[in-house]
């Protein structure tokens, strides 16, 4: 383990020192094994990005996650700061994340954009223009993106001068984009695959999507301003646990890790072993989950209710190590808060064997029916090269040939101590995402296996007490649908400063439309779906002639229908 | 094997790990608040009523999140997660629980203090007993008082509770 530290921490000089023959720095501040902050000038901010791109292009770089910070707290007067955090993935040998700051004035709060050549920071620069008003200049797709359509503009609330329960409102305004010769088909709010709040717009000649847009951040609660002003430390697990109402655990997770390497807290081996296990019932749900919804959205009801008979053992026992079937709850600071006591153990022993055997003959049955495969394969392809420059995560990235995953490239928990396969394949399409999380689903099984022979025994929480003030730590997890990163700056009076949470879907969503370009309508909800989104509610299509101007509204189950016609063409 | 049941013909019990609608138990809640404190959601307060000489601590267990802290934090037990989770009422105040407790009187100018009279019997109950007698005439005064006497109390360090603690420290 101790080699393994180390060498993180040599990779993570030879990174800096490579940044230094690229471009001017002004200083580096040490975050522990293999972390770290180095600070550029704003004009030199898009430089430091690329050339890391461009140095470690083999070792799969990433870009994990982006910090907008108000510093007025810590520096005083009208200051902000602008973090791109970028992850080396090459199977642990290299566990780095490196933090690239610039900081920026109130009077003129620029920064040079990375979006055109990485797609992937598209969505992050955007939501810190939105949130605390800092503007990425040469920006392709400038637009708001997590306000909503009335909310008023030159108002940030994530400034610490903007009060937390403030709600401004003016005249509604959105401009979506405009296809000359294109019809637009409205997708969502009320989305049709997994009844959550998303806003895509297809742009559609004949049956053929030309160009997609998409609004969404309906469901934005705004929890961090919530964390950073009314919440303890040790109360932060629970709000971000409900980032998710399928991989809640992984969040709360990640947030407590971030918060243990900002105050150096040593967690007990045994509550890492406890939260590894924990996480790896919750992918096996979630993939479960998954699988049974693309079956439905096939008109394969039959697989559908197969499957989610076999997830609902893993529901039940949840539900007895826990105390619930999901937001489990078990997440403090230091630790967890239940034990595995020895009847536990059996009970996880027994649900592990039946889910292994069931599921493995629910496999048999279905990647032996053809309209399933014919359905899925050549669908909704995202090529190696895309997938890259998006940042795109979890199954997504890894049925693109991306072999990136955070309990093997950066271990957390008690990944370090266990020995597990990273399922990845080439095509690209529906059909590799879905045969990832199938083989995710074996793997998750095995790791829990191997997770019960060794854990140690001791203590399962940490003694904590006061957070030291103005310290930053990251948190990451491999969620069920990819790379979860929580950024957290500790505050005073034992609050978070700022907390930056980023779930894995907001790296993969803005890749959908080079999904989806070129497919037809009726594979729009496979394809959406096949990303495993996580958004949240009800669901409705309108579709829109342009150039007749009439609307119909399309039903979920029409909608459906128009999937389950097109599975039949395929049998 | 199936695993639908005919809900809500058919039942199946919460385990007993579940995690349902807290409950407070009257009569071993002291009013300390400590709940309240813990509580994400702010599903429970505590309201001091100073003319009346109350205090209510409040459980609206329609915001509960079923955190259990409160129960992890409780220092005499009487705040306990039910295994109870069929809550659908048509009246909100149904799902509201409220503990009504005394407040202490101040020994001295006799106005209520912002503390229980169960909390003033807990506290003596905690205290090493070599105090515990001492500690009586000290425990129940109102704030105000409270600053008077201590100030009193370091003119004269010798005297009193205060000399007796600082004797040991010193």
């Amino acid at each position: 383990m101790g080699a393994v530290k180390s060498k993180a921490g040599e990779v993570l000089e030879e990174v800096i020192r490579r940044l230094r023959y690229s471009v001017p720095v002004k200083g580096v501040k040490a975050l522990g094994e293999g972390r770290a902050v180095v600070v550029v000038d704003r004009r030199f901010l898009r430089d430091a990005v690329l050339a890391f791109f461009k140095a470690f292009d083999g070792r799969e770089p990433q870009l994990s996650s982006m910090v907008g910070i108000d510093e007025s707290g810590r520096l005083g007067g009208d200051v902000y700061s602008i973090t791109y955090w970028l992850s080396l993935n090459d199977g642990g040998s290299s566990d780095v994340l490196l933090g690239i700051r610039a900081y920026v004035r109130g009077d003129d709060p620029t920064f040079p954009s990375v979006a055109d050549v990485i797609y992937g920071s598209n969505w992050y620069e955007r939501e810190v223009r939105d949130l605390l008003g800092l503007k990425p200049v040469g920006h392709p797709d400038p637009r708001r993106l997590i306000l909503p359509d009335d909310w008023p503009e030159g108002v940030y609330p994530l400034r610490k001068d903007f009060p937390y329960y403030e709600s401004p409102s003016t005249e509604p305004k959105y401009e979506f984009k405009v296809v000359r010769d294109a019809n637009v088909v409205p997708f969502g709010p009320y989305h049709v695959a997994l009844d959550e709040p998303a806003h895509f717009r297809l742009y559609v000649r004949g049956e053929e999507i030309v160009e997609v847009d998409y609004r969404g951040f309906y469901s934005h609660r705004g929890i961090e301003k919530i964390a950073e002003s009314r919440l303890t430390y040790n109360q932060v697990p629970f709000i971000a646990e409900r980032i998710c109402g399928i991989c809640g655990f992984t969040h709360s997770t990640a947030y407590c890790q971030a918060v243990e390497a900002a105050a150096g807290i040593e967690v007990p081996e045994r509550a890492e072993f406890i939260r590894t296990i924990l996480l790896e019932i919750e992918r096996i749900h979630s993939h479960l989950l998954w699988v049974g919804v693309a079956c439905h959205l096939l008109g394969f009801d039959l697989g559908f209710m197969h499957v989610w008979r076999v997830r609902e053992h893993v529901m039940w026992l949840a539900e007895r190590l826990t105390g619930n079937r999901k937001t489990y709850g078990m997440n403090l600071i230091g630790g967890v808060r239940r034990d595995l006591l020895k009847y536990r153990v059996e009970a996880i022993l027994k649900t592990v064997e039946r889910v292994r055997r069931e599921f493995k003959e629910l496999v048999d049955m279905l990647t032996n029916t053809r309209s399933f495969v014919r359905r899925c394969e050549g669908v909704g392809v995202l090529t190696n090269a895309l997938a890259r420059k998006w940042c795109v995560v979890g199954p997504v990235a890894r049925a693109s040939g991306r072999k990136i995953d955070v309990r093997a490239d950066h271990p957390y928990a008690a990944y370090g101590r266990l020995s597990f396969k990273v399922p990845v394949r080439s095509e690209g399409d529906v059909l590799a995402r879905a045969l990832v999380r199938i083989e995710e689903v074996f793997e998750s099984l095995n790791i829990i296996e191997e997770a019960l022979d060794t854990i140690p025994g001791g203590e399962i929480m940490a003694d904590v007490r006061d957070l030291p003030e103005y310290s930053e730590g990251v948190g990451c997890t491999e969620a069920p649908r990819g790379e979860n990163v929580h950024y957290v700056m500790t505050g005073p009076g034992n609050r978070v400063y700022r907390w930056r949470a980023r779930a894995s879907t907001y790296n993969n969503l803005p890749a959908a439309r080079d999904m989806l370009v070129g497919y037809e309508v009726a594979d729009a909800p496979l394809i959406v779906a096949s990303i495993d989104p996580c958004y949240s509610c009800t669901e409705r299509v309108i579709i829109v002639d342009v150039r007749r101007g009439s609307a119909k509204v399309l039903s979920r189950g029409e909608f459906e229908r128009l999937s389950i016609r097109k599975s039949r063409r395929c049998a | 094997m199936s695993v639908t049941l005919k809900y809500p013909f058919e039942r199946r019990e919460a385990p007993e790990e579940y995690r349902g609608a807290p409950v407070i138990d009257g009569d071993r809640c002291i009013g300390c608040g400590a709940c309240s404190r813990a509580c994400p959601p702010d599903a429970i307060l505590v309201l001091d009523d100073m003319r009346e000489g109350f205090r209510r601590v409040v459980l609206d267990v329609s915001r509960c999140i079923r955190c259990a802290r409160c129960e992890e934090v409780c220092p005499t037990g009487a705040l306990r997660l039910s295994r109870e989770f069929e809550l659908a009422t048509p009246r909100k105040e149904d799902l509201v629980q409220v503990v009504k407790l005394r407040l202490a009187r101040c020994v001295v100018c006799g106005n209520y203090c912002d503390f229980t009279v169960r909390q003033v019997e807990k506290a003596l109950e905690i205290v090493p007993e070599d105090v515990r007698e001492a500690a009586r005439e000290r425990i129940s005064l109102c704030r105000a008082c409270r600053r008077r006497l201590l100030g009193e109390d370091l003119a004269n360090l010798s005297t009193g509770l205060w000399g007796g603690i600082l004797g040991q420290e010193g």
